[in-house]
């Protein structure tokens, strides 16, 4: 129990000001799900938060063929799992996005907050590392960018520097014959926090062979990852049963889960194997029709059996 | 169906208190705001067995706003427990025994207040072995839990190392039995710790009236034992304490008991403000009992024909630091439904440095049942018998002998079980990874204490008091059982809000008790209250009571229905009659013996891949007897199903190895059931009316949830072949199974039946 | 400090003195005196506390109070008129959809919140939709029925 003062600024120049004169024991918050019940455990002890809710023009989203998808960093979790842009163009995403807690949560959560808070376990993070999100910040310096894959840096830790701001994540546009799925493993069919989760996103070439691959996973390794070597396995290949086997072994490799009251490591690493060959599969299978209904896709992403 | 020609019973009626629970006006304890309150956090041990060599409170006491700090010094020395052991202290003196165990209290004027208080309490601690694990901790050479447990009021005799309680039954010669069967079955099961997870966190708030009396507003089951428990423990009179039984937000048996209202009591006696405690969800998961894990070793001898003839269980029981649930239930339970000719059954409880154990739901019954069913299953198959037709084969009947001596009467339980073969089409054969597994259940309606008093007031209505707290629309239930004895409507009865200074005494509300023994008392006193109606419209009427009748809020001449006095004239009429205002009152101790059984069966979908099972489909058939009200029934049923499935399939209340602390103290990690993992539940009811129950009916609440950890395992054989012996059936475990990675589940029996001098195979 | 903190609660303007580490469920229990929202667990996992603000369902625990300032926040004592239930909370008392009630106005608002915008809603969707409430006691198949209730006699009404 440490108490603490409210910080509530207008502009993004006044929240990099009280940042700026804050120092270490001031944090921000976007959302506040999972600052207030971190700070109810004692973890977080801040002295002040700034909090961002008041800051306007933060929530955006907007898509252009050109520039793709922009999220600003306030937006709600839940405004994505319901845009129909992102359920047709970025189906790995809207999968996250339904993935992720309860629609009470989720329209408070920030896409922003999710990233900022690098949980391993972060259900939008791997469809964000799969479609190559890039980050906006801003800071005492000015603004930067910064691909979604260098910002992570540990649980809980990343490339923010002190006085910075993620203001929006940018994903560039999907290639015409792209499908994605991102599969949340758990024992439930919602709030759990994922066991594992695994997005895939693959584009296909005229000829069918893989153009572009990305696989993604959470929950197997200190910070959301890309299994690369995964992704080279079936670059430039035919998508057969196969290859998409032979990846997903290879990324099942690449991974270092841990053991936890969820599941057990070598289960997590069986269920990598798993879940990234269904990805992919569904991945491959969308490609040329288009993504699947929401319905179905919410189901593919809970692993529901109703 | 019932041939009764009832008028209230059998039909669906809305809660009594839907609307305040609709509305968001229903008081639980919670919402009880006094002026000049304050609040109580707690200070719980960090460690599982240590001695407290110092706690220093000066810091927390210096903080402005602090009221009140207390430790379990300020209580005094008395020893209490939840059953005739007396094994524990409200607040230990000076050793603790588990992680979380509340070491000290703090009062101050705000939650923020209290809780910085709590963080500024210091504590010395001198480690002592800890021991968490109940098989080692029966080992000679295991630390001890309880040095002085001899000395304890209540301890019977001398059952083995860190042993509370042994629980036998015995009947037959079982080693010559076993020597004779045709097969002999054996197997060990394990079941997880499971919260009660209501939903409803602890909480309490004690004022103290002027002129001196405790008055707690609890979240209970059993108000009487919240007052009893609290006399003993602060050494009062119970004339001197009055509990308020607030809206309870689920108990499943956690409630049944005193908890932590004797803190902000000595806080309130202490400051002489009001003082309130709240349990976080951390707490209910740290500090309150919930049930501890339990093996199981079974073993059946069987003629080849499938007849059971002898069977063995021994059942170790972790009762984690101090017996806090009495000692369990599950005893007995070890033949299921079964007539079993030759037993020996032995349930330990075994201490260890964990959470206490605690009560849920007919504790210790699941545990036993997902064993037996389980078991049933294997000998079905070992034998090549369908399982049905074993149980069948092996069902108690009407005039067989239960467990505890009692004569089993008539019973519904041939019916369920041919109600849900009829229903899933059994025997079925499915496509690959689905699977139907049956289970069966039994339990006994609960007795007990009970008492009512019903009133006839000026309109005509009555007042209904008891003195049982609502669970499960109890309340509505024993209105529906007053209107139907004095033939009056729903509307007509009015159920008092009761605490323990206006209410009679009576049994807590908990193992299927009310309805039935409560419900009883209800019953009576409507009779009587009926009898009183027409004695005083007779001597008004000048007629025989014998030549009247009464129904639909009147009493009526049987001749001549016009003629007769409604309700409202004849409470105006008793007014100034000779035997002045009409109450009815019922008091009984204790009910017959009247058995409940339920036949269910699980469809599931179980994935190669991952081992993930999902329940498609759930039909359960239960001998209710009189469905008092259908619509609760049915409510009953599907809940204690989805908290079968719960225990099936995904809760896992973990402990630390090293510690024994709880791993997963939230909803985020202990993992109930939501909306979206519950199949389509189907209810069958089965009427076969209790010799004893009010009108015919039965208990209701228990049995629903023991079946599905065995159906749903039994479902899962059938749909991959794979015999999962321990709980919960995660993905993880399904999936080594199919790997014929299981690890093996065992039991040192031998030694056991050495200790008692048996000298078995 | 307490800091000044108006919400529009139930369609009335309300100024309080508010803690700034306070949660909006703290803050319309302790000190707007509305305690229908229930805290169960404080940690976001049970729905007991969900209310709607600017017309979303959120788990009030999780929303720092200070952060909601002129939000148009409902709670169940709002759903109600002194003469009548909601369609929602008719079709839990008709259907049985509760028991114990802890997790009643939490799952009420869901509801609410949800049948706003998803008025023609499949069974699966109402699933779904309470996917972030927890009830112990009624294993939610009467509350299904009485949400998909709800829903008919709304479009009915339309």
């Amino acid at each position: 129990m440490a108490r603490f003062n409210y910080l509530e600024p207008h502009s993004l120049d006044e929240a990099l000001r009280m940042l700026a004169d804050g120092g270490d024991g001031v944090r921000l918050v976007a959302g506040s799900t999972d600052f207030l019940i971190r700070w109810r455990t004692g973890f977080w002890r801040p002295d002040a938060v700034v909090c961002m809710q008041h800051v306007p023009g933060l929530d955006a989203i907007s898509f252009n063929d050109a520039d793709g998808l922009s999220l600003g960093a306030m937006a709600t979790v839940q405004a994505i799992e319901q845009h129909d842009v992102i359920r047709q163009r970025y189906p790995a995403l809207a999968a996250g996005a339904t993935a992720f807690a309860g629609v009470q949560v989720r329209n408070l959560a920030t896409i922003g907050g999710n990233a900022c808070n690098a949980s391993p376990a972060g259900d939008t993070l791997p469809a964000l590392l799969a479609y190559d999100a890039q980050c906006r910040i801003v800071g005492p310096a000015g603004e930067r960018w910064l691909p979604l894959t260098e910002f992570f840096q540990g649980p809980g830790r990343t490339a923010l520097q002190p006085g910075e701001i993620l203001t929006e994540l940018r994903l560039p546009p999907p290639p015409p014959r792209t499908g994605g799925l991102y599969i949340k493993h758990s024992p439930r069919g919602a709030m759990d926090i994922s066991a594992i989760g695994a997005a895939a996103v693959v584009s296909l070439a005229d000829d069918g062979a893989c153009r572009r691959v990305s696989i993604a996973l959470g929950a197997v390794a200190p910070v959301p990852m890309r299994a690369n070597a995964a992704e080279g396995r079936l670059i430039g290949q035919q998508p057969t049963a196969a290859n998409i086997a032979e990846a997903a072994r290879i990324a099942a490799q690449s991974t270092n889960p841990i053991s936890d009251v969820r599941s057990g490591a070598g289960y997590r690493r069986d269920m990598v194997q798993v879940l990234t060959q269904r990805t992919l599969q569904h991945a491959v299978a969308t490609a040329a029709g288009g993504p699947a209904p929401f319905g179905e896709l919410r189901r593919l992403a809970l692993q529901t059996a109703i | 169906m019932t041939s009764r020609n009832f008028k209230v019973l059998g039909q669906n009626h809305p809660r009594v208190d839907a609307y305040d629970k609709v509305t968001g006006r229903a008081a639980y304890a919670a919402d009880v705001y006094l002026p000049g309150m304050l609040a109580c956090k707690l200070l719980p041990s960090a460690r599982s067995h240590a001695r407290i060599l110092r706690i220093d409170t000066g810091p927390a006491a210096a903080l402005p706003g602090v009221r009140c700090i207390i430790t379990g010094a300020d209580f005094p020395d008395v020893r209490f427990g939840s059953g005739a052991l007396r094994d524990r202290y409200v607040m230990p003196r000076d050793t603790v025994n588990f992680v979380g165990e509340p070491i000290a209290a703090v009062a101050a004027v705000d939650e923020a207040t209290a809780q910085e208080a709590i963080e500024l309490i210091t504590v010395e601690y001198e480690d002592l072995p800890a021991v968490v694990n109940p098989i080692t901790s029966m080992q000679p050479d295991a630390s001890t839990v309880h040095p002085d447990l001899e000395d304890y009021q209540g301890y019977g005799f001398t059952m083995g190392h860190n042993v509370s309680t042994l629980l036998d039954a015995d009947r037959g010669d079982v080693d010559q039995a076993f020597q004779d069967a045709d097969h002999v079955i054996e197997d060990v099961y394990r079941s997880q710790g499971i919260n009660q997870g209501f939903l409803e966190p602890m909480a309490c708030v004690a004022d103290v009236e002027p002129n001196g009396r405790l008055v707690i507003y609890a979240s209970t089951q059993g108000p009487y034992q919240i007052r009893a428990g609290l006399a003993a423990v602060l050494e009062l009179p119970v004339s001197r304490i009055r509990v308020v039984a607030m809206e309870l937000g689920g108990g499943f048996g956690a409630k049944l008991r005193l908890a932590f209202e004797a803190f902000p009591a000595l806080l309130a006696m202490r400051t002489g403000r009001p003082v309130k405690l709240v349990n976080t969800r951390e707490e209910a998961f740290t500090m309150n009992g919930p049930r501890l894990p339990v093996t199981n070793y079974i073993r059946s001898g069987v003629m080849n024909d499938g007849t059971i003839t002898a069977r063995e269980a021994y059942t170790i029981f972790d009762v984690g630091a101090y017996l806090g649930a009495g000692p369990n239930s599950g005893i007995g339970h070890g033949i299921g439904a079964y007539r079993v000719p030759n037993f020996r059954l032995r349930s330990y409880g075994v201490y260890t440095n964990k959470i206490y154990v605690g009560s849920y739901r007919a504790s210790g019954v699941a545990d036993m049942t997902f064993a037996v069913e389980s078991h049933m299953d294997h000998i079905a198959h070992r034998l090549g018998i369908d399982p049905y037709d074993l149980r069948l084969r092996n069902a108690l009947r009407e005039g067989d002998v239960s467990v505890s001596g009692a004569v089993v009467p008539s019973n519904g339980l041939l019916e369920t079980l041919q109600a849900v073969k009829d229903a899933v089409a059994w025997p079925r054969q499915l496509e690959d990874g689905h699977g139907i597994g049956l289970a069966l259940c039994e339990w006994r309606s609960g007795s007990g204490p009970s008492t009512a008093a019903i009133s006839v007031n000026d309109d005509g209505t009555v007042s209904l008091l008891t003195g049982s707290t609502d669970i499960s629309g109890s309340d509505t239930s024993l209105a529906a059982i007053a209107a139907e004895a004095l033939g009056i409507g729903m509307q007509q009865v009015i159920v008092a809000k009761r605490d323990t200074d206006m209410a009679p005494y009576t049994g807590q509300s908990g193992g299927s008790r009310v309805v039935y023994s409560q419900g009883t008392a209800v019953q009576r006193a409507a009779n009587e209250t009926r009898d009183k109606l027409i004695a005083l419209a007779a001597e008004r009427l000048g007629l025989p009571q014998d030549a009247l009748g009464c129904e639909d809020g009147r009493v009526y001449v049987l001749d001549n229905e016009p003629q007769g006095l409604t309700f409202t004239q004849l409470a105006a009429a008793s007014i100034t009659s000779r035997g002045g205002p009409i109450i009815g009152t019922a008091a009984l101790s204790s009910m017959p013996y009247t058995p409940v059984f339920a036949a269910q069966a699980a469809e599931v979908k179980v994935d190669r891949e991952t081992g993930q099972v999902r329940v498609l489909r759930y039909v359960q058939a239960q001998d209710v007897g009189t469905a008092i009200n259908p619509m609760a029934v049915e409510g009953q049923l599907e809940g204690g199903v989805v908290q079968g499935i719960g225990r099936a399939l995904t809760e896992d209340q973990q402990f630390d190895p090293d510690t024994g602390a709880v791993r997963n103290p939230s909803f985020a990690a202990y993992l109930m059931p939501l909306a979206i993992d519950t199949p389509q539940i189907e209810n069958i009811l089965i009427d076969v009316p209790a010799p004893d129950g009010p009108f015919g009916a039965r208990a209701v609440a228990e049995p629903p949830g023991f079946g599905p950890p065995a159906a749903i395992a039994n479902a899962v054989y059938d749909a991959v072949g794979v015999r999962v012996k321990e709980l919960p059936l995660s993905g993880e475990r399904v999936l080594a199974a199919l790997k014929g990675q299981s690890p093996a589940l065992t039991m040192d029996v031998a030694s056991l039946r050495r200790a008692e001098g048996i000298a078995a195979d | 400090m307490k800091q000044p903190l108006q919400l529009q609660i139930n369609g009335e303007s309300r100024q309080m003195l508010v803690e700034p580490f306070y949660s909006l469920l703290d803050c319309l229990r302790d000190e707007a005196q509305l305690t229908g929202a229930k805290k169960g667990c404080d940690e976001g996992d049970c729905g007991a506390c969900t209310v709607l603000m600017d017309g979303q369902p959120v788990t009030s625990c999780l929303v720092l109070a200070h952060s909601a300032h002129h939000a148009d926040i409902t709670t169940i004592e709002g759903l109600a008129s002194v003469a009548a239930l909601s369609p929602v909370q008719r079709a839990f008392v008709e259907h049985g959809g509760l028991q114990c009630g802890f997790c009643i106005p939490g799952l009420i608002m869901s509801a609410t919140g949800f049948l706003q915008s998803n008025p023609n809603p499949t069974e699966e969707d109402v699933r779904f939709a309470i996917g972030g409430n927890l009830c112990r006691c009624t294993g939610y198949a009467r509350v299904v029925e009485a949400i998909m209730a709800a829903a008919a006699e709304m479009r009915a009404a339309q």
